[in-house]
C-alpha cells in the first residue's frame, strides 16, 4: 500500500517535470551567456552502488548549443570496456524554439578504440555521437546508463570541466546501501552534501549547483581542481576485477596495493639473479650497485604499454619483463625493484601523477585514481634516490620535470606512505652560455659559443642525442633564431651523474646578421636566446598566478665589431626585480668590443592574481629588451 | 579435400622458396653491423624485405593473397620503435573482410658469450584492436629488441578487395639494402602498373606460369613479375613539403579488366581509358546515379530559389543552402556513403554526400553543373597518362553560369562562392559530365591570401600613438580571419581577445563588417592607442615603422632542398602607415625606397616612403605569387626572406 502511494507520487512528480521542461534558447538568462558556447540546461548524474561488484551510472543531460564552438561540448562520449557496459543510450534534438526535430539511439553512435597513441594495446573503447545539426542554437537531450563491475573508483563530479560551458542546473546523487561506507571530499562547493535515506531505504548523498558562468581561459592558472568545484568519492570496502579490499587512508590503500597487486611479482630466473650478483659483486657502495643495475635494466628493456583488465593496476611479473625485454611503467619499476632486491637493496614502488604540470596526491583523501605513472624510490642511508624506469637514456637518480616536486604514494610491505619527490630549485635549473662573436664590416656574424644545461634544463637538448650530425645540424638551425645560420664544428657532451650536465659547443657563421646602411650597423643584440611572446592580458582575472617551472638562464656574448663605431641610441641597462623573477640585460662598448649580458630567473610558485599584470609587464620588458635593435654609427 | 589443400600448400611454398629470403637465418656479418656505411645517419636499416601478392582460386572466391617478410637491423636505441609493429586491415562486412594470418617473428641478439640468441614472438602477445568501423589493427612488440638487435617478422593478408591490389613502398624512413616485390597476376585480370619516385629498378624479370589459375574450370596462365631495388635510400621529409606520395619510390596497381566468372567469364573492362571510367562512374549507384536523377531534390530546392531571378543568384542560394544543411562528417570520399537524399535528410555526410548533393541540387535548380574528381594535397598529384581511380580522393562541383565556370565545395560553411579549400588546390581535376566525355581542368581559382592594412596615427606628447588601424582581408585571408572570429562566441569576445593579446595596444572602439557576407572582403576597423615611447623627453628617438607582423626569423633554414616548397596559396600583404609627429619634430633618418624581386615574378618585397615636415607616409608590400616553389627557386625564396628581415631592422630617427 505504501509502495503504491509512492509510485503515484512519483508519476505526478515526473509528469510535472516534463511539463516544466522548455528548451527554448531565449529562456536562458543573459547572465550565463558571456564566454559560453553551450549551456547545460539540466544535468543529473547518479551513481548507484548496487552491490560490491557493481556500480550503475545514470547520466541525463540537456545542453543548448549556442554556436559551432559548442558542438564539441554537446558531443556524447561514453567510455566502455569489458568491465564497463553501456546498458542503453538515447536522446532527442530540439530546435531553438524547443520543438523536437529528431531523435537518436545507440545505433547512431560510432564505436572506436580509445587506446592511447603510446600504447601497443588497451582494452578501452569509446562510443561517440556528434549531433548533426547545422543551425544554432539547438538543444540535445540524452540519457544513458553504464554498468561498472567494480566499486573501487567512482568518477568525480566536476560540474564545470570545460571552457565555454555554463550551467543552469546540474546535480549529482550518490546512492548506496546504508552499510556501504564512503568518504567524500567537497572541493570549492558552496552547497554541502544533502544526506538522506530514500524511500527504498538507500542512503543518498546529493549535491547541486545552479547558474554557474562559463570560465575563460586564463594563462598561468593553477591546476583547475584548485579553483573549480568538484566532489570526490572513495569507498571503504570495494571489489575490483574480483579482488576485494578496504581502505580509509593512504596507508591502507598502499598496503592493499602492495599485498594484492605487487606481492610475489618479483620472481626472477636463477640465471638472471646470478647475473645481477655477478655484475655487482665487485662494487662495495650500495648506491653504485644500484646504478649498475639500473643501467643494466635500461639497456635491456624498452617501454611498451599494454593495459588489459587488472593489468591497468598490476605489473607484469619481473621474470616476464626479463624474458620479453619490455614492459610498461609498472612492469619496468617492478622489474627494477626485483633486480635491486637480488643485490639486497630495498626500494619502493611509487604511484605518481606524472606530467609537466606538478600534481600531488591529496594528503587528506586517499583514492586509487590520483596517479597515472609509477616510479621507483631507493632510500639509501644518506640520501633518497628516485628512478624513472621507462627511459633508456635518463641518468640514474634524475627525474626531470615529468615527476619532480610532487607528493607520491609509496606502496611498501608496511603500507602506503606519502613521499615528496625532489624539487629542482630555480637556481639549479641552469642554462649558461658564453659566446665570442665577431661582426664584420659587411654584417657577417661568426664565432663560438658554449652552453651548459643543468637541473630540469639538463634535457633541453635530448632530441639531439643519438642523432646523426646532419640531423643535429638541422636541429641547431631551428633552435637558434639567427638568419642565414651556417653551423661549423659542434659537439654535445652529457655528464650522466646524479647532478647531470649537458654541454653544447657550436661554431657558427651567418652572413647579413647585421644590416649595413648609411654608415650604420643594425643588429639584434640578443642573437641566441630571445623571448618573443608576452602572455595575454586578462581583464578581471579570477585565478591565482601559477608558475610551474623555475629556471635561470645566463647569456654572455662579446661581439668584436669593426673599428670606429659608437652607439646611436641608448644602450640597454636593465634590472627588473619581481617576486616571481628577475631580469638583467646590459651592454657595454669598450673599444670595439661590445659585451652583452643577460640573466633571467623565474621562481616557480603560486602568486596572487594581482601579480598577473606585473607578470605581463615583466615579460613585455623582457621581450622588448631581448629584441633590442642595436644601432651603431661610424665615428666621423 | 585434405589432399588438395596439401597440394596447394606445397605449390605456394614452392613459389616462396623461389624468391623469398630464408626465414630464421641471419649472418654473422649482419649481427656485427654497427653502422650502415651507405647512410651513417641511419638508426636502423632494412637488411631485406620481400613481398608477394597473388590472386588465389579458392572454393568460393578469388581473394588477393599478400605475404610480407622483413628483416631489420636496429643500429641504435632511437630506432626501437621499429620493433613495435602495427598492421592495419579492413573491417568490411560479414562476407567481405581482410584477414591477417601466419604472423611469426624472431629477434636476434648477440649474447655475451658471442653466440646468437633468438627470441621468438609469442603468438599470445599479438593484439587485435577494432579501431573504427572501417579499420582493424594488429599490434605486437618484438621481444628483446634493443640496440644492435635484428628483428625479423612475416605475415599474410587475405583480402577480397581485388581493386586494392597491394601497392608497394620501396622507400621508408630508414634505408633498405634490398626490397623486392613479386606479383602473380592471372590472365583473367589486368592491372595498370604505376611506378613513382626517382629510383630505378635494379631487377625486373617476368615470366609466364602455365595454368596457374583454375577457378571452377576457368583456367589460365599467370604473369609473374618481380620488382626489386638494391640500396634504397631513406626518405627524409622536409618542412613545407607537398605530399610525400609525390616523391616516394613506390608501385601502385590499378585494376583495369577482370573476368566475371558469374557471367561465364566475360571480360569486364574497368579503367583502361577515360571513356571506360566515364561510363563506369556514370552508372555507379553511389556516383552517377546520385546526380542523374534531377528531380530527386527538386521539392527541396524550389523554395530555396523561389524569388531568385538570375542564374548566379540561384546558384549562390543553393550553395548556401547545402552548406547550411549538410554537416560534413570529416571523411573524404569519391562516392556517396549514404546517398544524396539521405545525407540531406540526416544533415550529415562525407565529402561526396555533400558535394554530389550540391551538384544534384544545382542541376535541379537549372544550373548546368558537373562533378570534378580530384586528389587532395596530402594525397599527391594524379598521373595524366591513364586513369587510376584510387589516385583521386575527393569530389567538388563545377557550375557553368553564362560563360563563367565556378568550382564549388560545400563542406565548409565559411567558404565563399567559387572558393575552394586549400586541400583541393592540387594541380588538376577531372571534370565528369553526364553528357560529355571527361576532361582535365585547372583547380587554381586564382584566389590569394590578401590583406591590406592601413594605419593612421598621430604621436601624442605623452609618447602614445593614437589613431586607427583598418584591415581589409580578401579571399583566403578573409576566410582565415572569419574562422578566427567564429572561434569566439561573439565579435566582442574576439575583439577583447585581440586587445588582450597586444599588451602595448588598447582598442578603444571597433567595427567589424562583412563577417557573414562571404563574397565581400572582411573589414576590421579599430580605434587604438599604442604605447610607443615612455615619454617624449629625449631630443632624438628611434622608431621602427614596421608596426605590425614584423618578420624576424627566416622560416627557411636549409642550405638546399630536395623537394618543392608548399606555400599553400599565393599571398599579397600591403601595409600603409600615415603618421603625424607633434609640432617641432623632424625626421632625421627615413627608410629608403627599395624593391626586391624573385626571378620569374615569383615574389616581391617593396618599400616606399615619402615625408614632409613632421608627417610621413610609409608602405611596404610583400608578395608570394606561387602556391608551390620549385627546388631551384628555393635559394631565391630564402633570400627574399633575408631581404625582408634585413629591411625590417632599419629604424627611423625622429628629432625634436
Amino acid at each position: 500500500m505504501r509502495r503504491s502511494v509512492l509510485l503515484f507520487l512519483l508519476i505526478i512528480y515526473s509528469g510535472a517535470s516534463i511539463a516544466q521542461i522548455n528548451y527554448r534558447a531565449d529562456l536562458i538568462s543573459k547572465d550565463l551567456l558571456p564566454y559560453a558556447s553551450a549551456i547545460i540546461r539540466n544535468k543529473e548524474v547518479t551513481i548507484q552502488v548496487a552491490d560490491l561488484n557493481s556500480t550503475i551510472y545514470h547520466i541525463k543531460t540537456a545542453i543548448t548549443v549556442l554556436n559551432k564552438n559548442g558542438d564539441n561540448l554537446a558531443r556524447i562520449v561514453i567510455w566502455h570496456n569489458k568491465s564497463n557496459n553501456i546498458k542503453y543510450v538515447k536522446g532527442l534534438i530540439y530546435d531553438e524554439y524547443g520543438k523536437q526535430t529528431s531523435k537518436f539511439s545507440e545505433s547512431n553512435f560510432d564505436d572506436v578504440s580509445a587506446a592511447n597513441d603510446f600504447s601497443l594495446f588497451e582494452d578501452s573503447r569509446v562510443k561517440h555521437y556528434s549531433p548533426p545539426v547545422t543551425s544554432y542554437p539547438y538543444t540535445i537531450e540524452y540519457e544513458y546508463e553504464l554498468r561498472s563491475k567494480q566499486t573501487l573508483n567512482f568518477d568525480s563530479w566536476k560540474p564545470i570541466n570545460q571552457l565555454g560551458l555554463a550551467i543552469e542546473k546540474s546535480s549529482f546523487t550518490f546512492i548506496c546501501k546504508p552499510d556501504f561506507k564512503i568518504k567524500y571530499k567537497e572541493i570549492n562547493l558552496l552547497n554541502k552534501a544533502v544526506i538522506t535515506i530514500n524511500g527504498e531505504g538507500l542512503k543518498t548523498y546529493s549535491w547541486q549547483v545552479n547558474n554557474v558562468k562559463a570560465i575563460k581561459d586564463e594563462p598561468y592558472s593553477p591546476n583547475p581542481e584548485t579553483y573549480l568545484g568538484s566532489v570526490k568519492i572513495a569507498p571503504e570496502n570495494f571489489s575490483y576485477e574480483g579482488i576485494k579490499g578496504s581502505f580509509t587512508n593512504w596507508n591502507e590503500l598502499g598496503k592493499w596495493t602492495y599485498d594484492k597487486l605487487l606481492l610475489n611479482r618479483d620472481m626472477l630466473s636463477a640465471e638472471t639473479k646470478a647475473h645481477i650478483i655477478d655484475i655487482t659483486k665487485d662494487i662495495a657502495d650500495a648506491k653504485e650497485k644500484a646504478r649498475k643495475i639500473y643501467e643494466y635494466m635500461q639497456q635491456k628493456t624498452r617501454y611498451i604499454s599494454i593495459q588489459i583488465g587488472i593489468g591497468g593496476y598490476q605489473p607484469f611479473i619481473a621474470d616476464e619483463v626479463d624474458k620479453l625485454g619490455y614492459g610498461d611503467c609498472k612492469g619496468l619499476v617492478n622489474y627494477t625493484q626485483a633486480l635491486l632486491k637480488v643485490a639486497g637493496i630495498e626500494s619502493y614502488y611509487c604511484v605518481v601523477e606524472a606530467g609537466n604540470e606538478k600534481r600531488s596526491m591529496l594528503p587528506d583523501f586517499a583514492s586509487m585514481d590520483q596517479g597515472n605513472h609509477v616510479i621507483l624510490c631507493v632510500p639509501f642511508k644518506n640520501d633518497t634516490t628516485w628512478l624513472e624506469c621507462t627511459s633508456q637514456k635518463i641518468p640514474f637518480g634524475f627525474l626531470g620535470d615529468f615527476t619532480d616536486d610532487r607528493t607520491v604514494l609509496a606502496c611498501t610491505p608496511q603500507g602506503g606512505k606519502l613521499l615528496h619527490t625532489p624539487r629542482y630549485l630555480p637556481q639549479a635549473n641552469l642554462q649558461i652560455r658564453k659566446a665570442k662573436f665577431n661582426i664584420s664590416a659587411t654584417g657577417e656574424l661568426s664565432g663560438d659559443m658554449q652552453t651548459t644545461f643543468e637541473g630540469t634544463q639538463y634535457d633541453n637538448r635530448e632530441e639531439f642525442m643519438g642523432e646523426s650530425s646532419i640531423e643535429q645540424e638541422k636541429l641547431l638551425k631551428k633552435i637558434y633564431p639567427i638568419n642565414n645560420l651556417d653551423i661549423g664544428k659542434f659537439m654535445f657532451k652529457q655528464d650522466k651523474s646524479s647532478k647531470p650536465v649537458t654541454t653544447e659547443t657550436v661554431s657558427l657563421v651567418a652572413r647579413d646578421y647585421a644590416s649595413v646602411n648609411n654608415n650604420k650597423l643594425y643588429f639584434l643584440i640578443n642573437s641566441v636566446n630571445r623571448r618573443t611572446g608576452v602572455p595575454r592580458e586578462i581583464r578581471n582575472r579570477t585565478t591565482s598566478v601559477y608558475l610551474n617551472d623555475g629556471y635561470t638562464d645566463e647569456d654572455e656574448i662579446s661581439y668584436t665589431l669593426p673599428k670606429g663605431y659608437h652607439f646611436e641610441k641608448l644602450p640597454l641597462n636593465l634590472n627588473v626585480e619581481k617576486p616571481f623573477g628577475t631580469y638583467q640585460a646590459t651592454m657595454v662598448l669598450k673599444g670595439n668590443v661590445l659585451t652583452y649580458k643577460r640573466r633571467i630567473a623565474i621562481i616557480d610558485g603560486t602568486y596572487d592574481k594581482s601579480a598577473y599584470q606585473d607578470l605581463i609587464d615583466f615579460y613585455q620588458t623582457v621581450v622588448e629588451a631581448d629584441n633590442y635593435n642595436t644601432i651603431l654609427v661610424k665615428n666621423n | 579435400m585434405r589432399n588438395i589443400l596439401f597440394c596447394f600448400l606445397l605449390l605456394s611454398s614452392l613459389y616462396a622458396e623461389a624468391q623469398d629470403f630464408p626465414y630464421g637465418e641471419i649472418t654473422q656479418k649482419d649481427i656485427d653491423l654497427k653502422k650502415y656505411e651507405k647512410d651513417t645517419s641511419a638508426h636502423a636499416v632494412v637488411l631485406a624485405e620481400f613481398g608477394k601478392c597473388q590472386i588465389l582460386a579458392q572454393e568460393q572466391t578469388t581473394p588477393l593473397d599478400f605475404e610480407y617478410h622483413v628483416k631489420i637491423k636496429i643500429l641504435d636505441s632511437k630506432a626501437l620503435d621499429k620493433g613495435n609493429v602495427e598492421i592495419l586491415f579492413r573491417v568490411g562486412d560479414s562476407y567481405h573482410f581482410d584477414k591477417i594470418t601466419d604472423i611469426t617473428g624472431i629477434t636476434y641478439n648477440l649474447a655475451e658469450n658471442g653466440r646468437i640468441e633468438k627470441t621468438e614472438l609469442d603468438p599470445q602477445k599479438i593484439y587485435t584492436t577494432n579501431e573504427n568501423k572501417y579499420w582493424n589493427k594488429i599490434t605486437f612488440a618484438m621481444p628483446n629488441a634493443k640496440s644492435g638487435s635484428i628483428i625479423e617478422y612475416k605475415y599474410k593478408l587475405e583480402s577480397p578487395y581485388l581493386i586494392n591490389f597491394k601497392s608497394w613502398e620501396f622507400q621508408s624512413d630508414i634505408p633498405k639494402i634490398y626490397s623486392e616485390y613479386e606479383v602473380h597476376i592471372p590472365a583473367y585480370y589486368r592491372y595498370n602498373v604505376l611506378i613513382r619516385g626517382p629510383l630505378k629498378l635494379s631487377k625486373n624479370p617476368s615470366e609466364v606460369e602455365k595454368d596457374c589459375f583454375d577457378f571452377h574450370g576457368f583456367k589460365c596462365d599467370c604473369s609473374k613479375i618481380t620488382y626489386a631495388i638494391n640500396d634504397v635510400p631513406a626518405f627524409i621529409e622536409e618542412d613545407y613539403m607537398t605530399a610525400k606520395k609525390n616523391f616516394l619510390s613506390a608501385m601502385y596497381f590499378e585494376l583495369s579488366e577482370y573476368a566475371d566468372f558469374g557471367a561465364n567469364g566475360v571480360s569486364k573492362k574497368l579503367s583502361k581509358e577515360w571513356k571506360d571510367v566515364d561510363y563506369e562512374l556514370k552508372h555507379d549507384e553511389s556516383f552517377g546515379n546520385q546526380i542523374k536523377r534531377k528531380d530527386m531534390l527538386k521539392d527541396v530546392i524550389m523554395p530555396v530559389i523561389a524569388n531568385k531571378t538570375t542564374e548566379l543568384d540561384k546558384a549562390e542560394a543553393i550553395y548556401a543552402y547545402i552548406q547550411k544543411n549538410i554537416k560534413w562528417n570529416q571523411f573524404y570520399s569519391m562516392s556517396t556513403d549514404v546517398g544524396v537524399k539521405k545525407a540531406l535528410d540526416k544533415h550529415t555526410g562525407t565529402v561526396a554526400d555533400v558535394n554530389l548533393a550540391l551538384v544534384s541540387a544545382l542541376n535541379a535548380g537549372g544550373i548546368n553543373t558537373d562533378v570534378v574528381m580530384l586528389s587532395t594535397r596530402d594525397h599527391g598529384v594524379v598521373n595524366k597518362l591513364y586513369p587510376v581511380i584510387t589516385e583521386f580522393d575527393y569530389v567538388i562541383a563545377r557550375a557553368t553560369i553564362g560563360n563563367k565556370t565556378y568550382l564549388l565545395d560545400a563542406t565548409d560553411p565559411l567558404l565563399g562562392f567559387g572558393m575552394l579549400p586549400v586541400r583541393c588546390l592540387n594541380d588538376q581535376g577531372r571534370v565528369m559530365s553526364l553528357d560529355k566525355p571527361s576532361f582535365w581542368t585547372d583547380l587554381n581559382t586564382g584566389q590569394k591570401e590578401k590583406t591590406t592594412t592601413l594605419v593612421e596615427v598621430t604621436l601624442q606628447e605623452n609618447g602614445k600613438l593614437k589613431g586607427t588601424i583598418t584591415r581589409y582581408s580578401s579571399d583566403y585571408s578573409a576566410y582565415l580571419r572569419r574562422r578566427a572570429i567564429k572561434k569566439f562566441n561573439t565579435v566582442d569576445e574576439y575583439v577583447e581577445d585581440l586587445d588582450e593579446k597586444m599588451p602595448k595596444m588598447k582598442i578603444l572602439k571597433s567595427e567589424v563588417t562583412n563577417i557573414d557576407s562571404l563574397d565581400k572582403p572582411l573589414a576590421e576597423k579599430y580605434e587604438v592607442e599604442i604605447d610607443a615611447f615612455k615619454d617624449l623627453n629625449n631630443t632624438r628617438f628611434t622608431f621602427n615603422p614596421y608596426l605590425l607582423d614584423r618578420v624576424t626569423t627566416n622560416p627557411f633554414k636549409l642550405t638546399e632542398r630536395n623537394y618543392p616548397v608548399d606555400m599553400g596559396v599565393p599571398s599579397e600583404n600591403t601595409f600603409l602607415l600615415n603618421m603625424n609627429l607633434p609640432e617641432g619634430y623632424t625626421i632625421e633618418n627615413a627608410p629608403q625606397n627599395a624593391t626586391f624581386v624573385m626571378p620569374d615574378k615569383g615574389g616581391k618585397f617593396s618599400i616606399a616612403y615619402s615625408g614632409t615636415g613632421n608627417s610621413f607616409n610609409f608602405s611596404h608590400i610583400t608578395q608570394f605569387n606561387k602556391p608551390i616553389y620549385d627546388v631551384n627557386e628555393y635559394p631565391a625564396l630564402k633570400e627574399l626572406y633575408n631581404k625582408i628581415i634585413l629591411s625590417e631592422k632599419a629604424e627611423m630617427v625622429f628629432k625634436k
